[in-house]
């Protein structure tokens, strides 16, 4: 199963990276970037944090962008425009369709992430900042991760429904996953029991994506602790599991 | 020796209510070619469609050489060119070949030399570096037959085949057919072009509304009739 993965993992790969959507918004990131570092010429004494926050944030939303918008379409589109025709009756067992997708969209989110950094590195060498860059990249690492869950969920919504819808389904997890602390409070608050038990579910199944925020830490050149990083790995495998077997059973029931 | 075998086949939508193929029973013997025709929605798209597990039967049991067809060596011994079959647009014809035939094996350093070969029998050799976007359509059914080829299948599914090829594409992939019919490969063949299925076929099947209306000889089934075409009208209108 993993040759295959592979296999279909490099072709997607290549088929959305030279996607323009993809040069597009990596164009739309670094000249947020580049804003940042000119916003930050103006500001006092606050340069290299505007730039850092900035651009880790147009990093953070491209990588985003791509995990929700991408991958939703993603697999939809083949089972559209029936590409899916010509793989599946060959030789290939269909999870290592959905696995070599899902490795095939994370590896052009990395190397998007990667382009990005480097305009990251050059606009923090500018300001002679440069110390600053492996708390970044350390930052985009644990982002990164949570870009595997959103495109597993992103993929499950897009078995079940249109692109349209799983992109905005996806935006919902997006956004529920990070607000546990106001469902944390909401839960504390409310009186209603029925109200209590589903903000509950909602918060114990769905997952908890600002786990993988520590895009604050970096302006004060602190890495997260090893206990942080082993419970984000083991949270997105455990998770990504439980959500790749999700995918596979639905694919693997898909009539063409 | 039969190569295809689907008995009592049936394809049922909304929970058993509608029949898109019902109770289907033929056979294909090694090395023919067989034509299967319909009108439009009569399920002979359903009938490839179970034929390479894209869909699973309701019903029924589908074999080929033997095997189930869900069964990976199986699979490795057939191919299927969809009607207007669609790729990954931003490839070129060659990587896509590539990428096609590394699903079947690990790509060594002759396979290039494969694709070449496979690219020149369908008149593509010259656009092998081009962007499938900016093929046209007969070339994108060319790109589909080369597809079909290059695992050099015993078995080979063609849904419309020559759907949207000129009158010289089309003989250049009628050649092709006969010259795989005469390497013994068994060919099963959806068109609506009834005059190319007379020409190339040894054995027609008819399917009309889900259910197999006739099978034979194409000589046998058009005898009292002008051509096969209307051999084919006068029996799907007799069922109607």
């Amino acid at each position: 199963m993993m040759r295959h993965s592979i296999v279909i993992a490099k072709n997607t790969f290549k088929e959305t990276v030279r996607d323009r959507i993809i040069l597009g918004s990596v164009i739309i990131a670094v000249i947020m970037m580049l804003i940042s570092f000119f916003i930050g010429t103006i500001s006092l004494d606050q340069d290299i944090r505007i730039i850092i926050n900035l651009s880790l944030t147009a990093i953070y939303l491209l990588q985003i962008f791509i995990a929700i918008f991408i991958a939703s379409s993603l697999i939809h589109k083949e089972i559209e425009r029936k590409t899916f025709f010509l793989i599946l009756p060959k030789p290939v067992e269909r999870q290592a369709v959905i696995l070599g997708k899902a490795l095939g969209l994370l590896c052009t989110v990395t190397v998007v992430t990667l382009i990005t950094s480097i305009a990251l590195a050059l606009l923090l060498l500018g300001k002679g900042a440069i110390s600053y860059l492996p708390y970044a990249l350390v930052a985009l690492f644990f982002s990164s991760l949570e870009v595997i869950l959103l495109i597993l969920v992103a993929f499950l919504f897009s078995l079940l429904s249109s692109p349209i819808l799983s992109a905005l389904f996806t935006g919902a997890i997006f956004l529920i996953g990070h607000s546990g602390s106001i469902i944390q409070t909401i839960i504390e608050r409310t009186t209603s029991v029925p109200t209590k038990l589903i903000l509950e579910a909602t918060y114990y199944i769905l997952p908890s994506l600002e786990k993988f925020n520590v895009r604050n830490e970096v302006i004060y050149k602190v890495f997260p602790d090893m206990k942080t990083l082993v419970f984000a790995i083991s949270y997105v495998f455990i998770y990504g599991v439980i959500l790749f077997y999700v995918n596979r059973f639905l694919f693997q029931k898909k009539d063409f | 020796m039969n190569e295809i075998s689907l008995k009592n086949v049936s394809k049922t939508y909304d929970k058993g209510k509608t029949y898109s193929v019902k109770n289907l029973t033929l056979s294909v013997k090694k090395g023919q070619i067989f034509g299967f025709l319909g009108a439009n929605g009569a399920g002979k798209t359903t009938t490839m469609k179970m034929l390479v597990s894209l869909t699973e039967p309701s019903e029924g049991e589908i074999s080929i050489g033997g095997k189930s067809v869900k069964e990976k060596e199986t699979r490795s011994r057939i191919s299927f060119m969809p009607e207007s079959p669609s790729f990954y647009l931003e490839l070129t014809g060659g990587e896509f070949l590539i990428f096609a035939l590394s699903l079947f094996r690990k790509i060594e350093k002759e396979d290039t030399e494969k694709v070449q070969v496979v690219l020149d029998q369908v008149g593509l050799l010259h656009a092998q570096k081009k962007r499938i976007k900016t093929y046209s359509k007969g070339m994108l059914q060319r790109l589909g037959l080369a597809q079909a080829l290059l695992n050099d299948p015993d078995v080979l599914f063609l849904d419309e085949p020559l759907d949207g090829l000129d009158p010289l594409g089309r003989a250049e992939i009628k050649k092709i057919i006969l010259a795989l019919k005469a390497k013994k490969k068994t060919i099963f063949f959806n068109s609506h072009i009834l005059g190319d299925v007379e020409e190339i076929c040894d054995v027609v099947g008819i399917i009309h509304k889900g259910e197999l209306v006739t099978v034979g000889d194409p000589k046998e089934i058009k005898k009292g009739h002008k051509d096969l075409e209307a051999a084919f009208v006068s029996i799907v209108t007799k069922r109607k």
